[in-house]
């Protein structure tokens, strides 16, 4: 009842695989999260975009879970980028140090254009 | 100053919340001290701020302190003050805070190293809010009280 249940869904546009994050980012995440990552990894995705919906719940479990995700992009040598965070998490994000392993785009086409190495 | 018209401890400028420990009872206190701030006049930055740390206190009060126990009760009392608003989070202290939890600034480099990613919570909180104490309560549970300035 009080829980708006996170959707993740998969797609593909120029190259980046983008993951479409619907709804609260928090410890009941972690699975659909970390399943669809792991899903794009094994299909050998080297760009990905994390593409939030202006979602206005993460909190700090939703926080350790993307940490986890920046830890494993490190490892497989992926390049991570996150979209369409309010102003509120992209402070969040540079306060936890989040920044430093994915760099952050206003929305998706701007992100788009960055991974692929155009300025925006 | 308004003195003499209201008293800042009175009780018709608190609001108290009974929730259960269970998950998802954290978003009742953020949308509550969401309403009474931004009716008090708080920026939006600053509500969000605020939704943050009170979602932070009581989701640690659900987990830890009362350990998922739903018939455990946590409390949140926000209390309106002159260009302020005070928010406690009280549990019932099945585990206590340390004062490493309480004090400690995790680093994310060193964060990545360990399998619990975690331990983000109640940094977040200090960072946020503009006073934050740590304290126990008459029961022995765990305290938060913290304090949010109306920037004028």
């Amino acid at each position: 009842m009080l829980e708006d249940e996170l959707t993740v869904t998969t797609r593909q546009r120029d190259g980046i695989t983008i993951l479409d994050l619907v709804g609260d980012v928090t410890t009941f995440a972690e699975e659909k999260i970390n399943g669809a990552y792991r899903e794009v990894t094994g299909q050998g995705a080297k760009n990905i975009l994390l593409n939030f919906r202006q979602n206005d719940y993460i909190n700090s479990a939703g926080i350790a879970i993307l940490i986890g995700i920046v830890t494993e992009v490190n490892q497989n040598n992926q390049k991570l980028a996150v979209s369409g965070l309010s102003s509120h998490f992209q402070k969040i994000f540079r306060m936890v140090g989040l920044t430093q392993y994915a760099s952050i785009y206003q929305d998706e086409d701007e992100a788009v254009q960055g991974l692929n190495g155009k300025r925006a | 100053m308004d003195s003499g018209l209201q008293k800042p401890n009175s009780t018709d400028r608190v609001v108290e919340l009974r929730l259960p420990s269970k998950l998802g009872y954290e978003r009742v206190a953020m949308d509550t001290a969401s309403s009474i701030a931004t009716r008090m006049g708080f920026k939006n930055d600053r509500v969000e701020s605020l939704k943050t740390a009170v979602g932070e206190a009581v989701t640690n009060a659900i987990e830890h302190g009362n350990q998922h126990d739903a018939a455990m009760k946590v409390i949140v009392m926000l209390l309106v003050q002159d260009g302020e608003l005070v928010v406690s989070v009280a549990d019932q202290g099945r585990k206590t805070l340390t004062e490493d939890c309480t004090t400690r600034t995790p680093r994310i480099a060193e964060v990545m190293e360990k399998a619990d990613k975690g331990g983000w919570g109640i940094w977040l909180i200090r960072e946020l809010m503009d006073e934050v104490e740590f304290g126990v309560t008459p029961n022995g549970g765990n305290q938060i009280r913290m304090v949010i300035h109306l920037e004028r």
